[in-house]
């Protein structure tokens, strides 16, 4: 680390972590909740006199209290939140579901190809740009499959705080989705490549990863119908929510459990449930108010992972990651913004809008908060690399995603977050 | 500013503009989507054409110079069809009808030109209550003072089409009574309501002289009138009618338009007269709260009689007109829908109480696309 960072690295050892230390010994669940209340306090206080996102100040709390910073909590005291972390992120990804319509694909063939061409460009040019800096094949694409993905629990949750409407939030819904599903089946199929196995072994994770898709197909689809029958017979709309929180717990639960993906079985949940149920369906934000208090915790949490860990050593590759990622996605968009119906300024608000890295593929399938163990035998500069990048990528995903819609194209109020 | 010239057209001739809503395909509410679609349908094949209106959320399409029922229909159908295969790509809906069910005026986004900014500073927050959805039919006269006198001829027929055309019963979520809401709206304009009674266009530059030197008005768009000239078309206008939920239906009204004012120009049944207008509000509420069913009083005779029973009465007179205009099949549509009931009817019959306002919208959006 070079003289004036590390002077910097040590003074906040001396001035700040010092009178914080007692907070270390308390119970971790205290310590989340008081950093829940402080989270509040903050987005508040800057949404008032900064007007930025809520999300913004619940992140950068987090990521205060993290090792990387003031070390009040570490990694491992999330652990005992997991469920009901996981729980928001859930929530989020059903919301989601509910929001899609598959059916504009097929109306836009476009926007389909568009979909998968910036999620296969971003990760091939992360993938390029980082064995370019000597990282090696294998794991450059472990990184280039995570970094494809764009966080849909950052963009749900900016969706939900602005209530933006127009072309370019559609379609960061829509894109979010597709690409997250996508680095989900490339992170199954990652050994393939990773550890050079037969091609017996590869037919056999090639079935696994149909295995993964159909099944978690088919328990959103069980999910999605469950709660139309379920909701029949309560006509109580105050009940929609319980409801709702119920049947997302039951389907993320049976997806972990039979090892297919939680993200996308609640992906296919919700659109199922949309499908079928039409306006039946009331969809509370958050999913009524204990998702949204979840939502507050997510989002602290978001920040408490946050490493900046080795920043210095690797910042080419973390350079070379969050650029090529921002220029595969923004060539992809540019390609096909005009026949998929998108005029150049939509289009770059899309490219900056698409730009929230996501750990919500790893972290959906992980019992732990450990990404390591999610790629076994990746090298572990480019791993860091990755983790640092999407820190960054992380803690100012409301930002890349609510200035362009606020600004750039004006799909949100601008006086309201 | 002097009133322009009346550009002489050919008599008869039609041009139909309708404003139609945007709607989202989540939750089905308005959405401002106008400038993605005008983008999306500026190299659209047809002769029609298609411009913003006052609020992002609305968008007005206008035909081509008509002569006939048939390929009038032909051509909605055209613009239908590449309408919605646009709004489909761009993942919103069109739909017909007056008013948007539930749809919150202040929720609406002024359209960036400088003629609606003015009428938005102009006339605060009713230019966003204008988000109303309006079917207006040009007929072509040949000169001024006959447009003059047809319009005040017509006046007396103007609640058939309000009825006839009536889609608008829900305004911010609620059931109003009324069969076309969307006509209150547009009274709260200071400058709306009937034409000045003058029978010549130098009469009427007289009158247009007046008002402009009171800086009241700059042109002849301030007029929100019922029926108003609009001398650079060198036609008559007629502006009560709701958006139908179907272009069959807004090619019907019309040509029943057109068999009437050829009924009108070559039998002169009767002289127009001031003291038609006596009863002109009296009838104009008939037919927007009750529709078809609603009673209006003759100018003329003084006698009571059912909206129906009065349109049954007028398409048997200008059959023969219909006829050589090429129009029955237009009036057999019109005759159609006063048994069927109007689009006010069949959007209250969608309502029942399981059934959400949205639900209601998407219907009215699908029976509009044709999907």
């Amino acid at each position: 680390m070079p003289p004036v960072a590390q002077q910097i690295a040590d003074w906040f050892g001396t001035v700040l972590r010092g009178p914080l230390a007692g907070l270390r010994g308390a119970d971790p669940v205290l310590g989340l909740a008081l950093m829940v209340l402080a989270a509040l306090v903050v987005a508040s206080v800057l949404n008032r006199r900064l007007r930025l996102p809520r999300l913004l100040g619940y992140l950068l709390v987090g990521a205060l209290a993290s090792p990387a910073l003031l070390d009040v909590l570490e990694r491992t005291d999330l652990d005992p939140w997991k469920p009901l972390i996981d729980l928001a992120v859930a929530a989020l990804v059903f919301e989601l579901g509910t929001r899609l319509r598959p059916r504009w694909l097929l109306d836009n063939p476009w926007l389909a190809a568009s979909s998968v061409l910036e999620a296969a460009a971003a990760a091939g040019a992360v993938g390029f740009a980082l064995m370019m800096l000597g990282a090696p094949a294998a794991s450059a694409a472990a990184a280039a499959a995570l970094a494809a993905a764009t966080s849909p629990v950052i963009t749900m949750a900016a969706f939900l705080e602005a209530r933006p409407r127009g072309q370019v939030a559609e379609r960061l819904l829509m894109l979010s989705a597709i690409n997250s599903v996508l680095a989900v089946l490339a992170i199954k199929l990652w050994p393939v490549l990773a550890q050079g196995v037969s091609a017996a072994d590869s037919l056999a994770l090639l079935a696994s990863a149909g295995a993964v898709i159909f099944g978690s197909v088919l328990v959103g689809l069980a999910a999605g119908m469950l709660l139309d029958r379920l909701a029949l017979l309560h006509e109580d709309l105050a009940t929609m929510p319980v409801l709702q929180l119920a049947l997302v717990i039951l389907a993320a639960l049976l997806a972990i459990a039979w090892g297919l993906s939680p993200f996308m079985t609640l992906l296919v949940a919700g659109m199922t449930a949309r499908s079928r149920m039409r306006h039946r369906l009331t969809v509370e934000p958050y999913l009524g108010s204990a998702g949204a208090a979840l939502t507050v915790m997510l989002f602290v949490s978001f920040g408490v992972l946050s490493t900046i860990t080795d920043l210095f050593n690797l910042l080419p590759w973390v350079l070379a990651i969050i650029v090529a990622r921002l220029l595969g996605k923004g060539l992809a968009i540019f390609a096909t913004a005009r026949p998929s119906g998108l005029s150049w300024r939509q289009a770059g608000a899309l490219t900056l809008a698409l730009q929230p890295m996501s750990s919500l593929s790893v972290l959906l399938v992980a019992d732990s908060f450990g990404w390591r163990t999610q790629l076994p035998g990746a090298d572990g500069n480019v791993i860091q690399a990755l983790l640092v990048a999407t820190t960054l990528m992380q803690l100012t995903g409301p930002l890349w995603t609510l200035l362009p819609l606020k600004y750039v194209v004006r799909e949100a109020d601008e006086t309201q977050n | 500013m002097a009133l322009e010239a009346f550009t002489p057209s050919q008599p008869l001739t039609l041009g139909v503009e309708l404003e139609l809503q945007l709607v989202d395909t989540h939750d089905f509410d308005l959405t401002p989507r106008a400038e993605d679609l005008l983008r999306e349908l500026a190299g659209h094949s047809g002769a029609w054409d298609v411009k913003p209106e006052i609020t992002r959320s609305m968008i007005e399409i206008g035909t081509s110079i008509q002569r006939s029922f048939v390929p009038l229909r032909d051509e909605l159908h055209d613009l239908r069809t590449q309408m919605s295969r646009a709004a489909r790509k761009l993942n919103i809906a069109i739909s017909g009808g007056g008013t948007h069910a539930y749809q919150h005026w202040s929720a609406q986004r002024i359209f960036p030109t400088e003629r609606f900014h003015y009428i938005s500073e102009l006339y605060g927050y009713l230019a966003k209550q204008f988000t109303v959805f309006g079917q207006h039919v040009h007929v072509g006269v040949p000169n001024g003072d006959e447009a003059l006198w047809l319009l005040h001829a017509l006046s007396r027929y103007v609640p058939h089409f309000i009825a006839l055309a009536a889609s608008s019963p829900y305004v911010q979520g609620e059931d109003t009574g009324f069969q076309s809401a969307r006509l209150n709206s547009v009274f709260a304009f200071p400058l709306s309501g009937r034409a000045p009674f003058v029978l010549t266009w130098e009469g009427f530059g007289q009158f247009f002289d007046k008002m402009t030197s009171t800086g009241v008005v700059q042109s002849m768009k301030d007029f929100y009138w019922d029926i108003r000239p609009k001398p650079e078309f060198g036609t008559i206008e007629l502006r009560v009618c709701d958006t139908p939920l179907q272009v069959d239906k807004a090619a019907a009204l019309a040509c029943y338009l057109q068999s009437l004012c050829r009924h009108l120009r070559e039998e002169r049944p009767f002289e127009p007269a001031e003291d038609d207008y006596l009863v002109y509000t009296f009838n104009r509420f008939q037919a927007c709260r009750f529709g078809l069913d609603g009673e209006i009083v003759d100018p003329k005779t003084k006698q009571r009689s059912k909206l129906r029973d009065d349109i049954i009465r007028t398409l048997a007179r200008i059959e023969p007109h219909a006829l050589d205009l090429q129009a029955l099949d237009a009036c057999n549509l019109i005759r159609e829908s006063l048994t069927e009931g109007n689009d006010a009817a069949w959007l209250r019959a969608l309502r029942r109480p399981q059934v959400p306002m949205p639900a209601v919208v998407e219907a009215a959006a699908a029976r509009w696309m044709r999907s």
